[in-house]
């Protein structure tokens, strides 16, 4: 059933009022909905045919038993109410992804006394999840997003649902959680590489050799240094675990640079920068990026990549 | 599109309950269905554990086309009650081979409520009931374990859920019971629930009720408000039989009187006898409630005369109460009986002609007849006859015994003069016809004598082997008087029991046996008592309540039956163990709760937010609470340092208790600081 325009307008800002954006929500009753589902309508049509027989044979027995179906309905909204209220929903981690692709937000769901059984959650208009939460528990549930374009993606309202224990009603909630998702940009293939800092660069591209750098020297581990770069044959001689140091080659600093693309389009300059990020990862080139209001220094690997990437997405706006 | 499959932890309880669903109609139906059922569990189960496929819609389609067929050979048709029972049975275990899905099971689950909707429908003991109510957890633990998706699911967790929501719905159950109003069907459906085949007829022939009286089934309990007659005086009058043909007494109406003259309906025109009847001066009643078993037949008992208070019937111009259609299911009525009243109905000149009336063959009782006039001739007045005659069947050796020697000729010369051993009918049909015979007016009453007390409800217990026929007679002054001929003849039989009357003699010792009693002692008799208690209460309370009872009760819980107060009642009743349940399923739902060492610096946190008109920063240790209220009311600032200095030290001093004592002077410093914050 689809309403009428401005009544659906009116109900979605009503529903923003009342369910206000937030990083952490418990469901109470103000925020719990619940109607019977069609087969609690089917029920209770059960139960007046129950109630019509047993006026018509005069039998209280089958009357009863009509209003026992009738009271264990009134009690089942209770229950079923219950299954949904306390329950404690909070932002859990993010995957991002590229732009057209899907990414995926973390739920994490709690609760603090009560066993919440077979919750359903979804955006609007997707697949369910099914989870259960008993007591004392947190369980972390991820909900795949359609990334639509670049940038961030806010998660949309979500449907929390559950028609346990009879299946009679349906109770549901709105959550809109404080959390989003950073489309990447879709790599678009390009022949120069936008970056400055080294005359080898293209023939650095060109020959797809590795930067050969030069060994300077050991200092000892710190915690986030790569794993590659430790002296693994030092550590089993016993010298401690050190890392090893390696001076740049001589104008082998990459500097993927947003000003080098001058009089492209933002969004395609972005993608170029993506597809070259991903290129020089993949060949394991140091690499930096220039954007206007973010630097960041020049590194590799998997880390170096995402928070590129990640920077690609989220332009103009950082932190 | 989520396609739900019955989680594997319910499957079982799904098997368990059809079977229980279906087990009360497969003990009283044919022996094919519990087959049926059989066979539909072993190929569900076959399947289940994947030996064969599940059978497809072809041979489930000629399953079905089998059970209607058999059903159509078994009972001759495939509706009406009993058929359509066995097919719904069938049905409901036939569904079972489709069930994969959830929404197959819900199928399942609302034909077994009505499965045990058709239980009641034939039987309505308490026990039944029960195991309906069984039924209805296990149904509502199906409906659980359907919704329960977690594989891991426990299938005990189910039936603990489907306990504790049965016991929060079935208070709510009864309010619905006793609260929401009947009303009067919409369309008659009767069912005959095929029982009571034993019971009074409408004429009574030598042999008819001697024959009754080797059943001990129940024909009708009867409940005093107060003081219970003596036995003597418990005669539960059926029917008046005023036509004797020879051999046979049967119900009549005077010639020329019209039908809805002789039997007054309520609503409908008054006869004049009616209306006498009730301007004459009652004197003391028994007022008693009488639940009748189904007989089939319209006629109530009760004792004369009669006046209904509750419940629907004709009062006839014989004294008795008529019910507008016949009895087919246990019925209650309350009754006053005056016994004074008798004498205010009159016997007309029809009446006294029908009353007079012997079988036109004068060869029948020829005897009798003589011996009737000659007493006529001995006696001044109509009660000198009927004491001669009483005195006639003491003195002369009749017996009484529940096997009299058959009568062929002459039923009534024959007894009188030859055999002089019969049971009930034999004497109140040949002293009635005497009495004819000697000019008194008289009838045949049918009916019940006696009855056993129940110590427990302190009701009576009247069974068919308390059958009983006795005479009245037209009495000049008095109006229609019992006379007991039996009585002459086994005074025991009216003051202990047929029991009582018959243990004496060797023939009938036999015929005594099989008849059901409580025992007299013992914990096997004090538990027939209670089943008959509680079988009682149950027929009173839970299947007598009608929508009059149902008036009477709500006058006197809401004094009003007002649709609004009843619409009120029935609300606030809910409402109210709705609550009460949303406070127990909510209670941890409260969350964090405050020690009263918090409630106190909240709430004087609060108060100067309040006064001041600006948020206070919710992170303040009491004293700089104290420095903003010293700061703003400088007036107030000895108690706020006060009691910023009282509140640490119970905070924070391991030698000052935060007990009761310490909490009230805080609360005596804070209330002090209300009033000077203004």
């Amino acid at each position: 059933m689809r309403l009428p325009a401005p009544i659906q307008n009116y109900y979605q800002r009503w529903l923003s009022r009342r369910l206000p954006r937030s990083p952490l929500v418990i469901l109470n009753q103000r925020r719990i909905f619940i109607f019977p589902t069609g087969y609690g309508f089917f029920y209770l049509g059960v139960a007046s045919l129950l109630f019509v027989g047993g006026i018509n044979y005069e039998n209280n027995l089958v009357l009863s038993l009509s209003f026992l179906l009738a009271s264990l309905f009134l009690v089942a909204i209770l229950h079923t109410y219950q299954n949904l209220s306390g329950l404690g929903l909070r932002n859990g981690g993010s995957e991002s992804g590229y732009a057209a692709e899907s990414g995926s937000l973390g739920v994490t769901l709690f609760s603090e006394r009560r066993d919440h059984y077979c919750i359903w959650l979804k955006w609007e208009g997707q697949a369910a999840q099914q989870i259960s939460v008993p007591a004392g528990t947190e369980s972390a549930l991820w909900l795949n997003l359609a990334l639509p374009r670049r940038g961030r993606v806010v998660a949309p309202r979500m449907k929390v649902e559950s028609v346990f224990p009879l299946g009679l009603l349906r109770t549901w909630s709105y959550v809109s959680l404080e959390h989003y998702c950073l489309a990447w940009p879709t790599p678009q293939a390009s022949q120069e590489c936008p970056a400055d800092g080294g005359d080898e660069t293209v023939q650095v591209v060109s020959s797809g050799k590795a930067g050969n750098e030069e060994f300077r020297g050991l200092r000892s581990y710190v915690a986030g240094d790569s794993l590659r770069r430790i002296d693994w044959k030092g550590y089993a001689r016993g010298t401690g675990l050190n890392t090893k140091l390696f001076e740049d080659p001589a104008g082998g600093r990459l500097w993927l640079n947003w000003d080098a693309l001058e009089g492209v389009g933002t969004e395609q300059r972005l993608s170029i920068l993506c597809y070259w990020v991903l290129v020089l990862d993949q060949q394991q080139q140091p690499y930096g990026l220039k954007l206007p209001g973010l630097t960041l220094a020049p590194d590799t690997g998997d880390n170096h990549r995402l928070r590129a990437l990640d920077a690609l997405a989220a332009y103009p706006e950082f932190g | 599109m989520r396609v739900y499959q019955v989680p594997t932890h319910t499957r079982l309880w799904l098997v368990i309950t059809i079977i229980a669903c279906s087990l009360p109609q497969l003990l009283r139906g044919h022996l094919w269905q519990a087959g049926l059922v059989v066979l539909v569990m072993v190929i569900r189960s076959l399947a289940d554990r994947q030996r064969i496929q599940l059978p497809g819609k072809a041979i489930r389609g000629l399953l079905m086309v089998g059970v209607v067929g058999i059903t159509w050979i078994t009972f001759g048709r495939i509706y009406g009650p009993e058929a359509g029972v066995a097919l719904l049975v069938s049905l409901f275990s036939l569904k079972y081979l489709e069930v994969v899905r959830q929404r197959d099971a819900y199928v399942v689950i609302v034909l077994g409520y009505f499965v045990c909707a058709t239980a009641l429908l034939f039987e309505r003991g308490p026990g039944m009931f029960a195991y309906v109510l069984l039924c209805m957890l296990l149904l509502t633990t199906c409906l659980i374990g359907i919704n329960h998706s977690d594989t891991g699911a426990r299938p005990m967790g189910h039936v603990r859920r489907a306990v504790a929501m049965s016991l929060q719905a079935v208070p709510v159950m009864l309010v619905l019971f006793v609260l929401v109003p009947r009303v009067a069907p919409l369309w008659n459906m009767k069912i005959d629930s095929g029982q009571a085949r034993t019971g009074m007829s409408d004429s009574m022939s030598p042999g008819e009720i001697s024959e009754l009286s080797q059943s001990s089934e129940l024909a009708f309990r009867v409940a005093f408000d107060g003081a219970i007659p003596e036995k003597g005086e418990r005669y539960w009058r059926g029917l008046t039989l005023s036509h004797f043909d020879g051999r046979t007494w049967q119900q009549a109406i005077p010639r020329g009187v019209d039908k809805q003259a002789y039997l007054f309906q309520k609503g409908g025109p008054e006869p004049e006898w009616h209306k006498s009847l009730m301007a004459q001066d009652r004197g003391s009643g028994y007022r008693y409630q009488v639940i009748m078993e189904p007989t089939q037949r319209t006629w109530l008992f009760a004792m004369k005369v009669p006046v209904l208070e509750q419940g629907e019937a004709g009062l006839a111009r014989d004294m008795r109460l008529v019910a507008s259609r016949p009895i087919s299911e246990s019925v209650g009525y309350t009754v006053t009986s005056y016994p004074n009243l008798s004498s205010a109905i009159g016997l007309e000149r029809s009446d006294r002609a029908l009353m007079l009336s012997l079988p036109e063959d004068q060869n029948v009782g020829r005897r009798a007849r003589g011996l009737a006039q000659q007493w006529q001739l001995d006696s001044s007045t109509d009660a000198d006859v009927v004491k001669q005659a009483l005195r006639h069947f003491r003195e002369k050796p009749f017996y009484y015994t529940l096997k009299p020697p058959p009568l062929p000729v002459d039923p009534i010369d024959e007894f009188l003069f030859v055999t002089r051993r019969g049971f009930c009918e034999h004497y109140a049909s040949s002293f009635t016809f005497m009495m004819r015979a000697a000019g008194i007016p008289a009838r045949v009453v049918v009916g019940y004598q006696g009855g056993e007390p129940n110590e427990l409800g302190s009701h009576l217990l009247v069974r068919q082997y308390d059958a009983h026929a006795w005479s009245e007679v037209w009495l000049e002054g008095k109006g229609w008087v019992r006379v007991d001929p039996t009585g002459a003849v086994a005074p025991e039989r009216i003051e202990d029991g047929l029991r009582a009357a018959l243990s004496g003699n060797g023939e009938d010792s036999n015929v005594l046996e099989g008849l059901r009693s409580f025992a007299s002692s013992g914990l096997l008799g004090k538990l027939q008592q209670w089943t008959d208690y509680v079988d009682f209460q149950w027929q009173t309370w839970v299947l007598g309540y009608n929508s009059q009872s149902q008036m009477q009760l709500l006058r006197q819980l809401l004094g009003s039956t007002s649709p609004l107060s009843i619409a009120l009642a029935l609300f606030g009743a809910i409402t109210l163990l709705l609550g009460l349940y949303m406070l127990v399923l909510l209670r941890q739902d409260r969350g964090y709760r405050q020690t009263p060492m918090e409630r106190e610096f909240w709430r004087l946190h609060q108060r100067v937010a309040e006064r001041q008109g600006a948020p206070l920063d919710p992170g303040l240790t009491p004293q700089q609470l104290a420095n903003t209220i010293a700061a703003r009311w400088p007036g107030a600032a000895k108690p706020a340092r006060e009691w910023a200095l009282q509140y640490q030290q119970a905070l924070y001093n391991p030698a000052v208790l935060a007990d009761k004592r310490r909490i009230r002077h805080l609360r005596r410093l804070r209330n002090r600081l209300y009033k000077l914050l203004g």
